[in-house]
């Protein structure tokens, strides 16, 4: 198309623009006139400002559509406002894509050479695609765009832009290019109240992981995966939790937030192992005071609210969640004011997380129930860690307190070791409760003042007793005698068992 | 090069032209002569036979009459140094092209050409004649040496005269025929102009023949125009010595130097530039204490940007005459009227008494404060007519302004000013000072939406779209229902039937159709303001008409004819009624709902008016326009009251502060400009953008200003602070033009002003509309573009 002698070529040493002279001899040439070189330069000039100013009015269109790539359509209207017939056939659904021709090297080397520009000769073509029908027609069916539809998201809530999949990430600058502009100060924000308006639908909106638009260096090590928002949180978190001050509004309001609050899942496993480190630090000094007992009152409070909080994805980190849990239930030596505070709390906790995982995590209470089984009837074991289990198998269930106490001898156990000892009478008491709570579990106790003990006499409950000595031991089959009702219960499920093992000792 | 050339095709113009010319003058025969004895000894065959049949078969007609005139002046511009050289010879320079000056500014009509004619000896015409086209870009040459030379006091005030006279070179080679030597000298020296004037040059580039010089509006515009330079005094003196002798150009022994005949012929044509298309406004003030970019407001062809003072009074020149001498402003609150008032203070006590607070917090003053000392408030009689009584909606609308100004969300931005970043009340001043921002993203729009917007009680929301649809969404997910068409007129009595005939079904979207081009902008009524959702949207379409759609029927009440060409904008008045169209035609005009022809057209721009927007009273209109202007104009008389002339591209949009002192207006040159309506002065330029600016929004307590572009970010700007350049950590450096290599108008990096607060970027989503609710919300809507399109 474009291959003229290179004589045409080397008269006109400048170019003239975009369009050259060449072009217009190749549409005269089409047209079967010749014209000289004079007027197809003057022609090129003249054809080239006409579309310059094609092109100006199509950018007013483009502007005005608030577009930045101009399309066929802004043509299209220029041509139209401009009262020139517009092109038919360009359609801005489906526009035109040009295809470069690699340009002949052969005879045009010298010409690029001498005109200085690298793309002389150059050839774009619009590249008609070939449609091969038998394909169209097989394949499936056309797909519809999808309508126009709107989303709503907050793009800053006080001046700071949160960090949500709507916007996008950061972009850290340089600090020192700007340092008083880029350290602007970012705010604590706490979790965004509902949104201010009605009309604002759900998308997006719910979320309070805020992230400042420049990040700043942070001295805190968590700082490349957590925002300056949630460092703050966390410390001001731990800090109005630990240490146990006698700001008791504040705490709560900490633990409340970390209850309902959604968003922390990414500060999840530095919560779990602070928890983690502030139990192993309370229980390790060999002597606990006072004040160890309320940092894990705390610390078992902070395990509960994170299981209670329904945002959180706590599953995969149950296996650190359960060390200290099981650590302060099982822990010889807890401080005498808290103990059985501390095991009833914790107990508790065991049993809402058992209550809550173990359908999803199946082997979760078999494992739980043989740490605890351990505990209870293992010798050496102090009277405390005792106590602990018991509270433990309370939490678990009354199938594990049965298994624990009746099946395997846990309370057989414990009362021998409460007759023997005779040194501690506050612990002693305490297992003993525990003890008692625990079989209360199987049966609640009927009223006190209706309850009628075993009748030694009567045949039955003669079996009864025995069964309930081999089964408890010496110690709280004398307590479980005395209601008839509960002993019943309690031997209940294996009665029969105990019958016929009676009736075969016979 | 010129020997090459045939005689006809680069002569003739030149030749012909000063033969039409001497035709007018009187005396022209001895001209006549001259020139053909020139031609002669030039051997010019050709151009000397086009000569004679020229003078003999002379008919001017209609057409040729206007350029006949045109040229006719210009030849005396240009004859006019020539004249004066030879009658005073010697070194009296100063002098002379002072006189030069004054005797040209007295110029303008044809005695005073004739006088020039009779002037010219023999000598001037032969070295008219005997023009070189090389002088010019060795002309130029020197020019930017000696600019880029002189002490760095002066340079700012220089730079500003190279583009004119690079233009003006630029059209006389192409005027003369020269293309070649015309885009030689183009390439040679625009790329030194290019980040000042790229739309200009860009321009300037595609005239490529005589004629196209003769039909183009920007090129006659700079023929015809004088353009405007603010130089100081000892600036001005040392310029003209430089143009006389030379002083103070290239380094000693560089060059031919101003020794040389070829340095001295370039001088020549750089002062017949300077003493025929520029006009230098003398200022007693230094450079130094001019503020950066104050070049920009009084620099260029501002004469025909500025209308008419009276009729065919003198022309002003300076934007700032103009504004003075169109008096104060009334920029005060609207007044509401009296009757209205009461009945509003009436509910507003019911309500206070109903929600249990003290009245004082439902106090009509909190929605309307009064006006700051100095501003004059307009009367009711000023305002234009209006409905005599007032509605249900009114009160409604008034009481729900004051308890939203009670309920306001207060943005202080001028607290942040000196604020220690690490302070710990920093967060709570920011969170304080900075709004909060909603955004609404349009997905899978394949074509685009060039409008958006939100209702005032944001309930509902409209786009306009390329495909000529406007669609509505309710943004409380409430079913929008038209009206059913099957019913009789008869069976409606009550609200109640009405009620009845509403469609049953609907849903929470809906399509308006009705426009045959892309539609361009769309604005909801803001009668029943925060209170009640708006009755209607106007809509305004490349097919020249804007449309009045009712909320209640969902149908198309009223399209109003009149511009015959793209209507760019429309936007209701404040209160309601009147509404003001900007379209390509060049005209803005004023329309009631209840005609269909425009009350007013408000014409004078040189460009597309790109965009309106009513003072806050609706005594006044503004608009932005493709001529780089922002004009202000009284409503009712239809004139115009304010110009604004600093931007360096087309305005694309404009906004005026809640409290009616300040215009915003973005241009195409990335900039925001802030002026103050009163005096017509720019208080400051915003930059910061890195591309087109859609939008811009005042925050209530117009302290605040929001701006929202095609670079996918949302920007927060301080109205009150001072602004400028970043305040850089090495207090060393001077900010501006201290390195030597900086050359004129050469910045790459658009460097952000230090009153821009914050930036909110998005996700490839160009903010196409931004709004404050009343209770300052701050409403962004965007479109969000897919990579995979196009």
């Amino acid at each position: 198309m474009t291959t003229k002698p290179p004589k045409a070529r080397t008269a006109q040493p400048h170019h003239t623009g975009v369009y050259k002279a060449d072009s217009i001899k190749d549409v005269a040439e089409m047209l079967n006139i010749n014209i000289s070189d004079a007027i197809a330069t003057a022609l090129a000039s003249d054809v080239e400002y006409r579309v310059h100013q094609v092109v100006e009015e199509a950018a007013k269109f483009m502007r005005h559509g608030r577009r930045t790539t101009m399309t066929t359509s802004d043509i299209e209207q220029a041509l139209r406002v401009l009262n020139i017939e517009p092109l038919y056939g360009h359609t801005p659904h489906n526009p035109p894509t040009f295809r470069r021709a690699a340009p002949v090297y052969g005879h045009l080397s010298n010409n690029a050479a001498s005109s200085g520009s690298a793309n002389a000769g150059a050839v774009y073509f619009v590249e008609d695609e070939e449609i091969d029908f038998d394909r169209v027609l097989r394949e499936e069916k056309i797909v519809m765009p999808k309508g126009v539809s709107w989303t709503a998201h907050w793009l800053a809530v006080e001046g700071v832009q949160p960090l949500i999949p709507e916007n996008p990430p950061p972009v850290p600058r340089e600090i020192d290019l700007h340092p008083p502009e880029t350290a602007k100060p970012n705010g604590v924000v706490a979790a965004p109240s509902a949104p201010p308006l009605a009309m604002i639908n759900g998308t997006g909106i719910a979320n309070d992981i805020k992230k400042p638009q420049q990040q700043q260096q942070s001295q805190h090590l968590v700082k490349q995966v957590l925002s300056r928002e949630l460092q703050l949180y966390y410390t001001r978190l731990t800090s109005s939790l630990l240490p146990p001050s006698s700001d008791f509004a504040k705490r709560t309001a900490a633990l409340a937030s970390l209850r309902s609050d959604a968003g922390l899942q990414a500060l999840l496993p530095y919560l779990i192992r602070w928890v983690g480190e502030g139990v192993v630090g309370a229980l390790k000094e060999g002597v606990q005071t006072e004040n160890d007992g309320k940092v894990l009152e705390i610390l078992m409070e902070v395990i509960g609210a994170i299981l209670d909080n329904n945002t959180l994805f706590v599953e995969p980190y149950l296996h650190q969640l359960l060390p200290p849990l099981l650590s302060t239930l099982l822990h010889s030596s807890l401080p005498r004011s808290h103990s059985t505070q501390l095991r009833t709390i914790s107990s508790q906790t065991l049993s809402g997380l058992l209550t809550k995982h173990s359908t999803t995590y199946p082997s979760l209470s078999p494992r739980i129930m043989k740490t605890l089984l351990l505990a209870l009837i293992s010798p050496g074991k102090s009277k405390g860690t005792r106590e602990g289990a018991i509270r433990g198998l309370i939490g678990v269930g009354k199938e594990a307190v049965r298994q624990g106490l009746v099946e395997s001898g846990g309370a057989k156990v414990v009362g021998i070791e409460v007759q023997q000892e005779m040194g501690n009478v506050v612990e002693d008491e305490a297992l003993k409760k525990a003890v008692m709570d625990a079989l209360h579990v199987l049966r609640p106790p009927s009223d006190s003042e209706m309850s009628d003990s075993l009748n030694l006499s009567d045949e039955a409950d003669l079996q009864v007793a025995t069964r309930l000595h081999d089964v408890l031991g010496e110690y709280f089959a004398l307590y479980v005698g005395r209601d008839a009702a509960w002993a019943k219960a309690i031997i209940g499920g294996n009665i029969n068992d105990g019958l016929d093992l009676v009736g075969q000792e016979n | 090069m010129s020997g090459n050339t045939p005689p006809t095709a680069s002569r003739s113009p030149t030749a012909t032209s000063p033969s039409q010319t001497l035709e007018s003058a009187s005396n022209g025969a001895d001209i006549d002569r001259l020139v053909l004895q020139y031609l002669r000894a030039k051997g010019h065959n050709v151009a000397e036979k086009a000569f004679l049949s020229e003078i003999e078969g002379s008919t001017a007609d209609a057409r040729n009459a206007r350029q006949d005139t045109i040229n006719a002046e210009e030849l005396a511009k240009t004859l006019a140094v020539f004249v004066h050289k030879p009658s005073r010879p010697g070194e009296n320079a100063l002098k002379e092209t002072a006189s030069v000056l004054s005797e040209l500014s007295s110029m303008s009509n044809t005695p005073a050409l004739q006088t020039l004619i009779s002037n010219i000896s023999s000598v001037g015409s032969e070295e008219i004649l005997a023009e070189d086209p090389l002088d010019k870009p060795e002309g130029f040459r020197e020019l930017v040496a000696w600019v880029e030379g002189s002490l760095d006091m002066y340079r700012p005030e220089f730079r500003p005269i190279l583009f004119p006279i690079f233009c003006h070179f630029y059209l006389d080679l192409i005027q003369a025929g020269r293309k070649d030597a015309a885009l030689q000298f183009f390439a040679t020296f625009s790329p030194q102009l290019e980040a000042a004037h790229s739309a200009t040059l860009q321009r300037l580039s595609t005239l490529l023949l005589p004629a196209h010089v003769q039909n183009d509006e920007l090129a006659q515009r700079f023929r015809d125009e004088k353009y405007f330079i603010r130089i100081s005094r000892s600036g001005f003196g040392l310029l003209l010595g430089w143009l006389t002798e030379g002083i103070g150009g290239e380094a000693m022994g560089a060059g031919y130097g101003f020794y040389g005949e070829k340095g001295k012929r370039g001088r020549v044509a750089v002062m017949q530039v300077v003493n025929n298309h520029l006009r230098f406004d003398v200022t007693s003030s230094t450079s130094a204490s001019l503020p950066p970019n104050t070049w920009e407001e009084s620099t260029g062809l501002t004469s025909s940007l500025i209308p008419h003072a009276n009729g065919a009074q003198s022309k002003i020149y300076n934007p700032q005459a103009f504004n003075l001498s169109k008096g104060d402003l009334k920029l005060g609150p609207a007044p509401i009227p009296e009757d209205l008032k009461a009945e509003t203070e009436r509910v507003a006590r019911e309500k206070a008494m109903l929600e249990g607070i003290p009245a004082s917090q439902y106090d009509i003053s909190l929605a309307r404060p009064p006006a700051p000392s100095g501003v004059l408030v307009p009367t009711e009689a000023d305002m234009p007519p209006l409905p005599p009584n007032f509605k249900t909606v009114d009160v409604e609308r008034e009481v729900s302004a004051i308890r939203d100004a009670r309920k306001r969300i207060r943005l202080e931005p001028s607290t942040l000013n000196g604020l220690d970043p690490t302070s710990p009340q920093a967060s709570a001043i920011r969170a304080r000072a900075l709004p909060s921002i909603c955004a609404y993203t349009l997905h899978d729009v394949p074509e685009g939406a060039p409008c958006c917007t939100f209702s005032q009680d944001t309930s509902l929301m409209a786009a306009g779209f390329s495909e000529s649809y406007i669609r509505l969404w309710s943004l409380k997910g409430e079913k929008l229902r038209g009206m059913r068409s099957d019913f009789s007129a008869n069976s409606i009595r009550d609200s109640a039937s009405l009620r009845k005939i509403k469609e049953k079904k609907g849903s929470t979207t809906r399509k308006l159709i009705g426009h045959s081009g892309p539609v361009y902008s769309v604005d909801f009524d803001p009668l029943s303001g925060s209170a009640a959702p708006p009755k209607y949207l106007l809509s305004a379409s490349a097919d020249g008409t804007s449309r009045l759609w009712s909320m209640d029927t969902m149908t198309n009440l009223v399209a109003f004819r009149g511009h015959e060409n793209p209507v760019w904008d429309v936007k209701w008045s404040p209160l309601g009624t009147y509404f003001a169209t900007a379209s390509r035609d060049r005209t803005a005009r004023l329309w009631s709902t209840d005609r269909i022809s425009c009350l007013r057209i408000y014409a004078g721009h040189l460009g597309d008016v790109d965009c309106v927007r009513f003072h806050p009273n609706s005594l006044y209109l503004a608009t932005g326009s493709s001529d780089w202007t922002a004009r202000l104009w009284d409503v009712q008389k239809g004139s115009c009251v304010r110009v604004f002339i600093g931007h360096q591209g087309p305005i694309s949009n404009l906004a005026i502060s809640p409290d009616g002192r300040y215009l915003a207006s973005a241009g195409e040159d990335l900039a925001i400009n802030l002026w103050d309506i009163g005096s017509g002065k720019r208080i400051k330029k915003m930059t910061g953008h890195t591309a087109s600016i859609y939008s811009l929004a005042f925050s209530a307590e117009s302290s605040l200003l929001m701006s929202g572009g095609a670079d996918w970010t949302v920007r927060c700007w301080d109205v009150k602070s001072a602004g400028g350049p970043p305040n850089k950590r090495d207090a060393t450096t001077p900010s501006s033009n201290s390195p030597v290599s900086h050359k004129f108008g050469e910045e790459e990096v658009i460097e952000s002003t230090s009153d821009l607060i914050s930036t909110f970027p998005t996700k490839r989503t160009p903010i196409v509309n931004v709004q404050f609710t009343p209770r300052n919300l701050c409403l962004v809507g965007g479109i969000y573009q897919s990579p995979e399109t196009r």
